[in-house]
């Protein structure tokens, strides 16, 4: 019994995202659509065309000598005045435009190629020539771009071309210093390994894997670094070191006019406000693409998800504020978090986006409730929002929201935060970003008393070992003294499991616990989670794609799809009773030692549901070998059966045609289980 | 033909006084047309030895041979290639799908012959040619694998080495990968060194399993023998915590209770390994559990058993006559 190959149209459909390259086009365009974008890319064009149509159409003005009017105040006929021989200044701040930005932008094409080289050169070389290179650059960086480039202007004479190239070779380390972080980011890359493997040469790699990939970055620095030659040039040119008469650039225009600062300021005014305005432009330009930029690539990737550090995870001392509001139960059958229609909302590019839609459950005390999905089926959102962790832009809605029976909708965010912190523990995936590397380990986790219990040092301190030492963490005293770096992924993680417990948690979240864990490292830590469960009655909401791992924790297991809760049954059925067809495939595809060598592995075609293109009907129906018409057009409620077992689904329970891919060898491995 | 063979290789990072040996003194032999299943936890030094496989890592002692030769890394596509972990990384975004694929493909190749073979391979992969123009932000994961297979494929490699390529996946499509590799590597009768950290998936794959630990090879055998009958107590380790069901579990913890010491025992550092058995402060059957067992601690134990196991007291076939030292 095998499954048919799966056509390559069922699993890829073809995404509907925009081409990179229209992608990157958009970015920039979104940049001009910012005021400070918007104002600031006016400003450039002004002064580009300006220095492009300048000396076009007041060179004349600008030229002609009246020696009847030397040395004028500003007026109707000349605007700023005029200079010694009765030239119009403003015709000359105009049409000196186009030199010195000319030149300025000179200056960078040296600075930025010269870096480039530098920069790129250790990629090229080799890594004895290359450390050279670096450390030559990184000694030239040290110096001030000013001191470089006096210095150079003194080797290459004075004059235009000398403070050309003063400049530049000045702007070179810190070009060549960017453009070499940048490059061996980027060289670091599997991509890069891979071309080198497929035999691509070094100097290919630079040109079509290389450069590529750091190109945006390159080019906003650049226009910021043009910015600054500009500013530069005015300096040099300021002190006679720059361009010399009879030429003129805002420098020499400023110097020529200080000399008559008393009498009419305006002459050195003009051309120093036409040098801070180009200035400016350059800068903010690249600083707001620089920023526009760095703002959508968030956007466009995944969603922000905030609050995953340790700062959102202190617990400490039960506070007794939280009396029921809605249920007047007693305590103990109180659950620990009942959660009625939650929902999570993102402003997206194209309106609205909802990766968590409508999910309830409810978690008993001391209870272990675990959340299964693919990635993107909302799982770690609907966590984080119960921890109301979830920032903005996100937005988190719910009928109720309860956590041991206090209402976390309405009322302060302070108490929540306060009860949040005294009773509910979170354990994030990675420990190595858990931890504040810089203090030690007892210390981090004795903080959390001193805060919320109101112990002094010494009592929190030992707290923390006692605890450190009932996660089993091994001599926990001097572990305790040790710093997160000398710590192992899975000693790490049990610290992390052990800050949960300093208070007395009712609740511990989980996220992806082990994942980033060794397998043999995986099994102590789920034991781990199991012993202290059992130990202190705590409940556990247990987050993983790994539906292995859930079944052997949790006793009760919520499988998520597409932003909703599919199905919420007992773990031990999770292998042979399951009634919702992703649960069933979900199980199925996970290798185990069972599986059959000659069969191929059971699958789930398709891809999963982008939140923002939700359909209509089933999430599951375009993937589901039971899809009917009515899937595709009505959306199944989550349906109790009366023992608690829920099923979001059509056709719960049925089982599918055996010729359908991904269907079949679940029945294939219900027999062989069972 | 072609065999791959690392004979004695070692590899060390760093310089001398904060060296580390990754790999150490690694006998490995893929057979042709073999799948060899490496597993071993992180800092064990799979992923280096892949590494040092396809030359981008040098080696600091050892040979690697392919088909008894030497390899030469020259210019075009080297002989053994390779497939990384992570599909996000590996494929540059401003390349389309096309263009990354044909860079491997040996030179010399014809633009129109060229594109015709790319479109071959991303049929081979089962990926709709006409994606060629496709960029790796328009793919999925499990997608953007399948081109990365491809562009190792399009090198017409003697060797393929694929490094942990389902780990980044999700479990729905990790299932299509390796039943890709499979079809493939029956198809194409590649040889291939498969490295996991999952026993699952590689028992799935490979004929052989050789099992790494801190730079060294404990244990290597057929796979079937290895998986039913393990010599090496880290393996029997590594089998025991392959998640399944809950039944399974309960009933396995009950008749093996872990000693108190091996189970709080943290994985070594691999600055620092250990004299002797490299796994003896771990090993539930060496010195922390039998304090007699001295030899542990002191002597390296070498591979010779049933199938090459480097322990001093494997089990087979009475529990102390296995002794090689």
């Amino acid at each position: 019994m095998t499954t048919a190959p799966v056509p390559p149209t069922a699993v890829d459909q073809p995404a509907a995202a925009p081409t990179r390259r229209s992608a990157a086009r958009a970015r920039w365009l979104a940049v001009l659509r910012t005021p400070v974008g918007a104002g600031a890319g006016l400003l450039l064009a002004v002064v580009l065309l300006l220095a492009v149509f300048g000396p076009v159409f007041w060179s004349d003005a600008a030229d002609t000598v009246d020696t009847t009017a030397a040395m004028q105040g500003a007026s109707g006929e000349h605007w700023v005045g005029t200079d010694a021989l009765g030239r119009d200044l403003f015709a000359r701040v105009l049409v000196a435009t186009r030199l010195s930005i000319g030149l300025a932008l000179l200056a960078t094409l040296i600075a930025v190629v010269l870096g480039l080289l530098l920069g790129t050169a250790p990629l090229l070389l080799g890594r004895r020539a290359g450390r050279l290179v670096t450390a030559a650059v990184d000694i030239a960086v040290a110096f001030p771009g000013l001191l470089l480039a006096l210095f150079f202007a003194v080797v290459f004479g004075v004059g235009a071309t000398g403070a050309v190239l003063a400049i530049g070779f000045a702007g070179a380390p810190s070009f060549a210093r960017l453009s070499h972080t940048l490059a061996a980011g980027i060289a670091d890359r599997d991509f890069v390994a891979a071309a080198r493997i497929a035999g691509v040469g070094r100097v290919r790699v630079l040109l079509r894997h290389v450069l590529p990939n750091i190109g945006e970055p390159l080019v906003v620095n650049a226009t910021i670094g043009a910015g600054g030659a500009l500013l530069a040039f005015a300096g040099l040119s300021f002190l006679g070191l720059g361009v010399q008469a009879p030429s003129y650039d805002w420098g020499r225009l400023l110097q020529d006019g200080l000399s008559g600062i008393y009498i009419h300021p305006e002459a050195a005014l003009a051309p120093g406000v036409a040098i801070v305005v180009a200035g400016l432009a350059f800068n903010l330009f690249g600083e707001a693409v620089a920023k526009g930029i760095g703002l959508t690539a968030t956007v466009n990737g995944a969603y922000p998800v905030p609050g995953r550090s340790r700062a959102d995870t202190v617990p400490a001392a039960v506070t007794d504020d939280g009396t029921p509001a809605t249920d007047p139960g007693p305590a103990a059958d109180r659950p620990v978090l009942d959660v009625q229609d939650l929902s999570v909302t993102f402003p997206g590019p194209g309106g609205l986006v909802r990766p968590v839609r409508g999910v309830s459950f409810r978690i008993g005390r001391g209870e272990a409730v675990g959340v299964v999905g693919e990635s993107g089926s909302g799982k770690s959102l609907t966590a984080l929002a119960v921890a109301r962790l979830v920032e903005q832009p996100g937005e988190v809605t719910a009928d109720r929201l309860e956590f041991q029976g206090t209402d976390l909708l309405t009322g302060s965010e302070r108490s929540h935060r306060r009860l949040l912190g005294t009773s509910f523990a979170m354990v994030f995936q990675d420990p190595m970003t858990s931890f504040n590397p810089t203090r030690r380990i007892g210390r981090q986790l004795a903080e959390v008393a001193q805060e919320h219990q109101g112990m002094n040092r010494r009592q929190a301190l030992d707290r923390a070992v006692d605890r450190l030492r009932s996660v089993r963490v091994p001599a926990a005293e001097r572990r305790a003294h040790q710093y997160p770096h000398e710590f192992s992924g899975g000693m790490r993680q049990r610290a992390m499991i052990g800050m949960g417990l300093m208070g007395e948690p009712t609740l511990i979240v989980a996220d992806e616990p082990t994942t980033a864990l060794d397998v043999t490292v995986q099994r102590q830590v789920l034991d781990l989670l199991a012993a202290v469960r059992a130990a202190d009655g705590v409940a556990l909401l247990l987050i993983s794609h790994d539906v292995a791992v859930v079944g052997q924790v949790c006793d009760r297991v919520l499988v998520m799809y597409a932003g909703r809760v599919v199905e919420d049954l007992p773990a031990a059925e999770l292998d042979t009773g399951a009634r919702h067809p992703y649960t069933r495939a979900l199980v199925a595809a996970v290798p185990d030692m069972d599986v059959d060598l000659d069969a191929p592995l059971p699958v789930i075609p398709g891809r999963p549901v982008d939140p923002a293109h939700q359909p209509p009907g089933c999430a599951y129906a375009p993937r589901c070998p039971l899809a009917s018409a009515r899937c595709t057009a009505e959306d199944p409620a989550l349906a109790d059966d009366g023992t608690g077992w829920r099923v979001a689904c059509w056709h719960a329970g049925e089982v599918a045609d055996l010729a359908v891919p991904g269907a079949a060898p679940v029945a294939v491995s219900l027999g062989e289980r069972a | 033909m072609s065999e791959l063979r690392f004979d004695d290789v070692s590899v060390r990072y760093g310089s001398r006084r904060r060296a580390m040996t990754a790999v150490d003194r690694v006998s490995l032999t893929v057979p042709d047309g073999a799948v060899v299943g490496l597993v071993g936890e992180s800092g064990s030094g799979k992923s280096t030895l892949a590494r040092a496989a396809v030359g981008l890592t040098p080696l600091s002692g050892g040979r690697i041979l392919l088909d008894g030769e030497p390899i030469r890394h020259g210019s075009g596509p080297r002989p053994v290639q390779m497939v990384f972990q992570d599909p996000y990384s590996s494929l540059d975004p401003r390349m389309t799908i096309g263009e990354s694929i044909a860079e491997a493909v040996p030179r010399g190749t014809g633009s129109a012959d060229r594109r015709r073979e790319v479109s071959r391979l991303l049929e081979l992969v089962e990926l709709d040619p006409a994606r060629a123009g496709a960029h790796p932000g328009q793919l999925s994961g499990g997608q953007r694998q399948r081109v990365a297979l491809a562009r190792a494929l399009a090198a017409r490699p003697a060797v393929v080495v694929a490094d942990e390529i389902t780990s980044a996946l999700d479990v729905s499509i990790q299932g299509t990968v390796l039943n890709l590799v499979r079809r493939l590597q029956r198809e194409l009768g590649t040889s291939m060194l498969f490295i996991s950290h999952n026993l699952a998936v590689v028992r799935y794959v490979a004929s052989e399993i050789a099992v790494m630990y801190l730079g060294r090879i404990v244990e290597h055998g057929p796979a079937e023998q290895v998986l039913a009958d393990p010599q090496h107590p880290y393996t029997r380790d590594l089998l025991a915590a392959v998640p399944d069901s809950a039944h399974a579990r309960s009933a396995r913890s009950a008749a093996d209770p872990t000693p108190a010491a091996v189970a709080a025992a943290e994985p070594a550092d691999p600055h620092a390994p250990p004299p002797g058995c490299r796994y003896h402060p771990r090993c539930p059957v060496g010195p922390l559990v039998h304090p007699e067992r001295e030899v542990c601690r002191t002597t390296e134990p070498t591979a010779d058993h049933r199938h090459a196991t480097a322990c001093h007291f494997a089990p087979a076939p009475e529990p102390l006559a296995g002794r090689t030292t």
